[in-house]
């Protein structure tokens, strides 16, 4: 085969031109044993940056391309793609970071510029030692899994279902609707939630293709995307699903400000008179009517704290709740319209509104009488049997304190207490807040890292009502794209055994992350699972004979790379 | 085969169609502007990883291009969409770009050679530089062609355009410029619509709604966040370099809720995204420039999202000043501008001079929304934008086979917006795909 490299490098506009010299790495390469062909050019990944790599290729003048740029995180998959469209394996590509590990580290541009010549060459050597390898394909089983039967899981479901799609939902409780069963009205239309969720539920329960199973819960998945095994527990025992994708809408859990690690006793939720959480109070106003007693009488003044377990280090979350306040401001006017004349006030750090129709509810409440009061709350005490919190009011710069029959304290959301054991279960991962990690913040937000595998409502972090719709919706599409089109590319870079080398020892077996490995034959010698296996190489570590190879990682190629790198 | 029909092509549009189009749907993208991306191809950098918003624009931007299922139109609009059968029948005005997007090779000879090349202003980077009568809005554009702005040229507004002809068609190598195409109508028909029309930015200095007390478009220290945006960015109109003029800013001021909160600028709602979008741009201020002192004036910090408190945390760290104050005046003090404003809790009134004024300008329906609702068959809400039949599932629209993503529903995130252009696509394809046999 012929080794003839072509060399891309990219400026990224001046995120690496601005500190490397691309001209004088590209005049230093011109000589490098292989290359034949230097370019640099603005954004390589834009289609006439890409266009240039293609119609390279395919005019014949060269047959493996070395691309220095951004992360191979960002765009190797966009240039394997080019090498593909012009019908060269992709894998005849090397990717070199020289902007995360090169421009944007090294602020002296000689250094940098001597780095990026030599993470170049580097590649040229490795790129010369590359094989061509082949994509197989797996055929996709047209089941999908939610686990977790709130809005959000509820919404996947009949999404799923009604394209198409056989649906098992997995539902921890004795019945689906999740904690929007506790809700009253939702903001800001203040419509009631429970005859909307009672529709959604009989909509997917009706479907033909959905099975719901109540009372269980999912404690493993194995195999790949397009056929995971999934194993549940029921009340009836252990049953096991096979589907081609999964959507996880676990929901979430509520800070208790009562909690003995990370609560805040200060608040007297539990020691003091007319102390409730909104969650508390949303039960009051969704199962009763007419003013709202505390100890049998009307209240005649609340006063809500924002904030309790939320933007607070001290009690173990600095994430916002991004909902607690449009509940207040609903919950206050809806408060204020069954108890005429009460006093209600709601002390608040910054009034995050956002939704749609929710300033326009805010407005609305401070023009009903509900006082918005900026303020940190110190204490919450009893006086005469009656509450009274004491806040510093924050704009007129004074301390006051606010007697009240009924104390509301606004509780963050929280990740479910169980989250770790679900995040085990399905191999997810979890970001700082504790709730699971979608694979890209921005682009990728309701899926996880493992493909096949889609995140949907507040698992992923606090949301409304419509938000939690919103991504059980777009997780539904998402498995969509893989369901529909039925069969699924498998990763070419994975590991093999070479069996004439295995002496059956056991020990990648142990090592494998995946449980890609498993005893293949006769005579007990290890063999992987191309599905499964994820290519991370702990196996190809631990072999003491050598004989697991990970395709694209092979030694000789990592130690040509090292050697042009000294 | 199912045919879906997706009108405008920012991200949450570009997300929609590819959505549908993995899942096998033939998609036919139109877009009113030149090039797809929407505003998010104007950004610098996204909240809260400071991800250079190019970056992962354009692998969507180049997908959504090539994709052998999804079919673009640019400079396209929608004029009407008639019931037919189960689906729609569409009909489509197509603009010329009087550039074959098949031929150019984005060279940019033309733009040179054009007459008033450095004197039409470039509308990408909102009138911050000038370009040619023909242009590219940005290097990564897709398609990767040149447009002709048919206002300013001058062989289309007065027929011909000095003694020896169009200079950029004698430029062009590739005989690329048709400045002859004409305008034309398209029929399509399509099982589904998903409509992610976009929204436009508050015009601060506007007459019917503008807030000329705040100094836009009367000093040039003042601007919106949308044009901090190209001054901040690598291949915006100054090369990432911040100044004003000539002169590097050494103070700098955000006036947050501009044009929003505020019914007295036209607008109730909330814009959501500006707390963190100038959040955003303070921090990467301080890095660029580490001697000046950033403030920004805010009413509520909303900073809800995921990772947002923390970012928030990290600006202030990173000494940007936040203070709770309510402009009420920006004016000219020497070479300079001040802000006059009341710090709400410190109870005074301050004036803070400035080089750099940043009005975070809120989000409104985009140019034509109500008329396009009308045409598509849709409601629209108090606040102008799109209304969905339940707010609580905000994709789809009263009109069965029509679904709503991005900010047309209102002003959102780029996550949320990316989640909606989804969510569409989800309920479409629980449309398109039910009695397909599957």
């Amino acid at each position: 085969m012929s080794r003839r490299v072509a060399v891309y490098l990219c400026h990224c506009g001046r995120n690496i031109a601005a500190t490397v010299d691309v001209r004088a790495v590209a005049e230093r390469l011109a000589g490098e044993a292989g290359v034949v062909l230097v370019r640099d050019y603005p954004y390589l990944c834009s289609k006439p940056g890409q266009d240039l790599i293609r119609a390279d290729l395919e005019a014949g003048r060269a047959e493996r391309v070395v691309v220095a740029a951004c992360s191979p995180r960002m765009h190797e998959e966009t240039f394997r793609r080019v090498l593909a469209e012009a019908g060269r394996n992709p894998h005849l590509l090397q990717h070199v970071n020289v902007r995360e590990q090169c421009a944007w580290v090294h602020p002296e541009p000689a250094v940098a510029t001597a780095k990026a010549w030599a993470l170049v060459a580097m590649g040229v050597a490795r790129v010369l030692r590359h094989e061509p390898l082949e994509a197989g394909e797996a055929a996709v089983e047209r089941r999908c899994l939610v686990v977790g039967g709130g809005p959000a899981g509820l919404t996947a479901a009949d999404t799923l279902a009604g394209a198409g799609i056989e649906v098992v939902l997995v539902e921890r409780a004795e019945r689906p609707g999740g904690r929007a069963r506790a809700l009253g009205r939702a903001f800001p239309t203040g419509e009631p939630v429970g005859p909307w969720l009672d529709a959604l539920v009989g909509r997917v329960t009706g479907r033909p293709g959905v099975s719901v199973r109540t009372g269980a819960r999912v404690v493993g998945v194995e195999g790949v995307p397009g056929a995971f095994r999934v194993g549940i527990v029921t009340p009836d025992g252990r049953a096991e699903e096979t589907v081609g994708a999964l959507v996880v809408a676990t929901g979430y859990g509520l800070y208790a400000p009562d909690s003995p690690d990370g609560g805040r006793p200060e608040l007297g939720y539990g020691t003091v008179p007319g102390v409730v959480t909104q969650a508390e109070l949303e039960e009051r106003l969704r199962s009763g009517e007419g003013p709202v007693t505390v100890g049998g009488r009307p209240v005649e003044g609340a006063v809500f704290v924002q904030c309790v377990g939320s933007r607070d280090r001290t009690a173990g979350a600095f994430h916002c709740s991004r909902v607690c306040c449009m509940v207040s401001v609903r919950q206050a006017r809806e408060l204020r319209a069954r108890n005429p004349g009460a006093r209600v006030r709601v002390l608040y750090m910054d009034l995050r509104a956002y939704s749609r129709g929710a300033e326009e509810d805010y407005e609305a409440a401070g023009r009903e009488g509900v006082e918005f009061r900026r303020g940190g709350v110190s204490e919450v005490f009893a006086r005469e049997g009656r509450a009274v919190v004491r806040f510093e009011d924050t704009l007129v710069g004074r301390v006051e304190e606010a007697p009240a029959d009924l104390v509301v304290l606004a509780c963050g959301a929280r990740p479910r207490p169980d989250a770790s054991e679900v995040a085990r279960a399905l191999g997810l991962g979890r970001g700082p807040d504790g709730f699971f990690l979608e694979a890209h913040p921005k682009l990728r937000p309701v899926e996880a890292a493992s493909a096949g595998v889609l995140l949907a409502g507040a698992c992923l972090g606090p949301r409304t009502l419509d938000e939690a719709v919103t991504s059980g919706r777009a997780a539904a599409a998402r498995a969509l794209a893989l369901l529909l089109h039925g069969r699924l590319p498998l990763n070419p870079r994975v590991a093999r055994v070479d069996p004439d080398r295995c002496a059956a020892c056991g020990l990648c077996e142990a090592a494998c992350p995946a449980g890609a490995i498993r005893p293949g034959g006769g005579l007990a010698i290890r063999r992987v699972e191309p599905g499964v296996c994820r290519g991370c190489g702990a196996c190809a570590a631990v072999c003491p004979s050598h004989a697991v190879v990970l395709g694209h990682h092979r030694d000789d190629q990592i130690l040509a790379e090292v050697e042009a790198g000294l | 085969m199912r045919r879906a029909l997706v009108v405008g092509a920012g991200i949450a549009g570009i997300q929609a169609a590819l959505d549908l189009a993995e899942a096998g749907v033939e998609v036919v993208l139109v877009e009113r502007a030149e090039y797809v991306g929407g505003n998010m191809a104007r950004l610098d950098k996204t909240f809260p990883t400071l991800d250079c918003s190019s970056c992962t624009l354009t692998p969507r931007t180049s997908e959504v291009g090539r994709h052998p299922r999804v079919r673009l139109l640019t400079r396209t609009e929608v004029e009407g969409v008639e019931a037919e059968g189960t689906g729609f029948r569409v009909r489509l005005r197509v603009r010329p770009r009087y550039v074959d997007p098949e031929a150019c090779v984005a060279c940019g000879r033309c733009a040179e050679a054009c007459r008033l090349a450095g004197r039409v202003p470039r509308g990408f980077d909102l009138g911050l530089a000038k370009g040619a009568a023909i242009d590219l809005a940005f290097p990564q554009a897709v398609p990767a062609a040149y447009a002709v702005a048919p206002g300013r040229c001058l062989q289309l507004t007065r027929g011909r355009c000095g003694r020896d002809g169009p200079r950029c068609v004698a430029a062009c190598d590739v005989g690329a410029i048709r400045l002859d195409e004409a305008e034309r109508l398209e029929e399509v028909r399509v099982d589904a619509v998903v409509v992610a029309a976009g929204y436009r930015l508050y015009r601060p200095g506007g007459l019917a709604e503008g807030r000329p007390e705040l100094g836009f478009g009367r000093y040039p220290q003042v601007v919106t966040n949308l044009q901090m945006e190209r001054l901040l960015s690598a291949s915006g109109p100054t090369g990432g370099e911040v100044r004003v003029g000539d002169r590097t800013p050494s103070r700098i001021v955000f006036l947050q809720c501009v044009g929003s909160r505020d019914r007295t600028a036209g607008a109730a709602h909330c814009s959501r995204v500006c707390c963190m979008a100038s959040m955003k741009q303070a921090l990467v201020l301080r890095e660029k420039l580490p001697d000046a002192a950033v403030t920004v004036l805010y009413m509520d910090l909303r900073c809800f999202g995921k990772g947002y408190e923390e970012f928030l945390e990290r600006a202030q760290r990173a000494g940007v000043v936040v203070r709770r104050g309510n402009p009420a005046e920006v004016y000219r003090r020497a070479d300079r501008v001040a802000v006059r404003f009341e710090d709400t809790l410190l109870g005074r009134v301050e004036e803070l001079p400035a080089d750099l004024v940043v009005l975070a300008a809120g989000l409104r329906p985009a140019e034509g929304l109500t008329e396009l609702a009308r045409t598509v068959g849709v409601g629209v809400g108090p606040d102008g934008f799109l209304e969905p039949a339940d707010r609580r599932d905000p994709a789809v629209s009263a009109r069965p086979g029509v679904f709503l993503a991005g900010t047309c529903l209102g002003p959102m995130d780029i996550p949320d917006a990316v989640a909606s252009g989804s969510a569409a696509a989800g309920a479409a394809l629980a449309r398109l795909a039910w009695g397909a046999g599957r």
